[in-house]
């Protein structure tokens, strides 16, 4: 059983530290962005300044929008793309930079030279007063804290028992994510981001200005032997094959009470055209990465 | 078919104890449910009477199946004896058939078996899950009140209301007036399960039996309807129950929201005009919104109805009909709703359920929540600085 993603609290200090990532091996499940700091991140939800956007790409029928989000810890880009037409619409309506909450999907990139970099593609996002930008930021860190004290706990007793955490209110998806953080980031200086939250408390104690920006430089690389391949354009037979798929999604969400398409249902219509349900899962996994297609709940499909 | 009923004198037993294969029983029993119906004969289409429902002792509830019962005689609160019943078992619960095999007829009250409450097995509210019966349970009454249903053609009144124990609440629902209070202190008896909106219900009719008891080490009524939110992870890890509550900013919202059209009849969201049960039905305008609510551990769907949705929103159902008309795309009244909701601050009272796509949550309350910046960062900065808690 897998629910909606939840929207992990996290300062952009957290994201801008991350440099790993699990991709789903398996058809279905969401790939997620693990931090040294306790956190398996597929949503995030994010509270802090939110600058002008630009627009980039040159396509004008696929407009794709960016903005550069700040908080008292760090930086990352927000983007929205024409799959995301409400959260695009917020983004490109404001000239200065404002108070935002953001919720979304957290893409990890790594160039040719092998830097990570972490972004955020808005699923919503809002203008909002102070007070609650504050609030938001507050669960952050609260959250964060949080997480830290569970990496300690788990440092200092590496066997402990998952329902004793577990029984003290730890939720089971943050034992599994603490450890994921430990293997993946052995050296993580977590003493030093602890530090580096206080930032953020100033900001939620009213201290620090929203246009106080950061002016920690990201000091965190990952460079990699060997690069990655850079992703091919999908060729006009696999176009195909993501409209046939498509077309189909939308009869039989058309059909369905819920708005939503069925998973199987929309793998076995398909299957009758020709498209073999392991071709089509990866023509479904595709169109997810690619934000074209995405599954709120688990085996209901909808566009983004 | 199965073997005539063998000629050895059959033993009286009490529901309890009945098991498939055990040779023939007799028992005595009050029908708590009946209902008369016919089944078609698929060989000359031909139609046989039937009559179902559920027979107790107070040890026990178990389905029953009369064929060719007598016309009448037999409805809710008859009690009976049967002999010489079938005795089987579906879905692991015992059943018995009365036949053309069986001896049935009427039986007087005092001969049901009297149960002795010592002996009836105490659980606690954790543990109320359908299909758990023949239990004793000791709550505290954290709300009562009584509302007026209509049953077929009957008016009847309902006493809702919320009951705890140390482990948990579940929500009461009694159909006889036990003339429960606020605050008291009760042992019930004879009380069964169901499940409403996935949620387990207790329910009592005549012939449940409440006792006032002495049982200060119960929850008090406040620490009930004020628990403290929980993180929502543990509500997807599980846990969950009448009475919860959580805290989340609202990340999204889902179909239908805003403006909906309702069957007049069941309430139902009625699509193109048609309701799924009632068929092509004039639609009834009304105002909810399903409310996606995280709180960085979880997410759960939260069912909000008119009321509070008029109160979040700040548009009311005649509001709304008002700007259809206006501007005639429902769409754009969800969008707005969304607009309005989103990154909103929410506690939610009421009862949780848990299902295949995740925790839905039937509130009691919603309120909007103000966050006490000053405190809050105070204790944060002695967090950050490297104190654990």
């Amino acid at each position: 059983m897998s629910f909606r993603e939840p929207a992990w609290r996290v300062v952009a200090r957290e994201l801008e530290s991350s440099l790993e990532e699990e991709r789903s091996a398996s058809e279905r499940a969401a790939s997620y962005v693990i931090s040294p700091f306790g956190s398996r991140m597929n949503r995030v939800l994010l509270a802090g300044t939110l600058s002008p956007a630009e627009p980039i790409g040159r396509d004008e029928s696929q407009p794709f929008w960016r903005a550069r989000f700040t908080d008292p810890t760090g930086a990352v880009a927000v983007t929205a793309g024409s799959f995301q037409p409400r959260a695009m619409a917020q983004l490109r309506a404001a000239t200065t930079p404002r108070s935002a909450i953001v919720v979304g999907k957290v893409h990890l990139y790594r160039g040719r030279d092998g830097i990570a970099n972490v972004s955020v593609r808005a699923e919503s996002l809002r203008t909002v007063g102070e007070g609650e930008e504050r609030a938001a930021l507050a669960d952050a860190v609260r959250q964060t804290l949080d997480r830290l004290d569970l990496l300690a706990r788990l440092e200092e007793e590496p066997n402990i028992a998952p329902e004793l955490l577990a029984r003290s209110g730890v939720p089971t998806l943050w034992i599994s994510a603490a450890r994921e953080s430990f293997r993946r980031y052995p050296e993580a200086d977590r003493t030093q981001f602890r530090k580096e939250l206080q930032a953020a408390v100033r900001r939620v104690a009213g201290i620090a200005m929203a246009t106080d920006a950061p002016a920690l430089p990201v000091t965190v690389q990952i460079h990699r032997e060997v690069p990655p391949p850079p992703r091919v354009a999908p060729s006009a037979s696999e176009r195909a094959e993501e409209s046939l798929v498509l077309e189909f999604l939308d009869q039989v969400a058309e059909a369905s009470l819920d708005a939503y398409a069925d998973r199987r249902e929309l793998l076995s219509r398909v299957g009758s055209r020709g498209l073999g349900s392991d071709r089509a899962e990866e023509v479904l996994t595709r169109l997810e990465d690619e934000g074209v297609v995405e599954e709120p709940i688990v085996g209901k499909l909808r566009r983004a | 078919m199965s073997e005539p009923v063998p000629p050895s004198a059959p033993r009286e037993v009490r529901l309890r104890d009945l098991r498939p294969g055990e040779g023939p029983v007799e028992f005595v029993a009050r029908v708590v449910t009946c209902e008369r119906r016919e089944v078609s004969r698929k060989s000359d289409g031909s139609r046989r009477p039937l009559l179902s429902g559920l027979l107790t002792d107070g040890t026990a509830t178990v389905r029953f199946t009369w064929w060719d019962p007598p016309l009448e005689g037999v409805e809710r609160g008859s009690v009976i004896r049967a002999v010489g019943p079938e005795v089987g078992e579906y879905r692991g619960r015992t059943e018995v058939t009365f036949s053309w095999k069986s001896r049935v007829g009427p039986a007087s009250p005092v001969e049901l078996p009297s149960v002795d409450p010592a002996e009836i097995p105490e659980l606690t509210v954790h543990d109320l899950r359908p299909p758990a019966e023949g239990f004793r349970v000791s709550v505290r009454i954290a709300r009562i009140s009584e509302r007026s249903v209509t049953v077929g053609s009957e008016r009847r009144v309902v006493y809702d209301g919320l009951v705890a124990d140390g482990t948990g609440a579940i929500g009461l629902s009694a159909w006889t007036d036990f003339r429960l209070r606020t605050g008291e202190t009760v042992e019930i008896t004879g009380g069964y399960l169901r499940a409403f909106r996935g949620v387990p219900q207790l329910v009592l009719d005549e012939r449940a039996t409440v006792r006032r008891v002495e049982r200060p080490d119960l929850p008090e009524v406040e620490s009930v309807l004020e628990a403290p939110p929980v993180p929502m992870a543990r509500l997807e890890e599980g846990e969950g129950g009448a009475a919860v509550a959580v805290e989340g900013l609202v990340v999204g919202l889902l179909p239908p929201s805003g403006l909906v059209y309702r069957c007049p009849q069941c309430r139902r969201n009625v699509q193109g005009g048609v309701c799924r049960v009632h068929g092509p039905v004039e639609g009834v305008a009304d105002l909810r919104a399903r409310i996606v609510l995280d709180d960085g551990t979880g997410a759960v769907t939260v069912n909000a109805g008119r009321v509070d949705t008029e109160r979040l929103w700040g548009v009311t159902l005649e509001m709304a009909r008002g700007r259809l008309r206006d501007q005639p795309d429902p769409s754009l009244l969800e969008s707005e709703l969304g607009d309005v909701l989103l990154g909103r601050r929410l506690r939610v009272r009421g009862s949780a359920s848990r299902d295949d796509f995740g925790v839905t949550i039937q509130p009691d309350s919603i309120e909007l929540v103000d966050v006490d910046l000053d405190a809050t960062a105070e204790q944060l900065a002695a967090r950050a600085a490297g104190g654990r808690l």
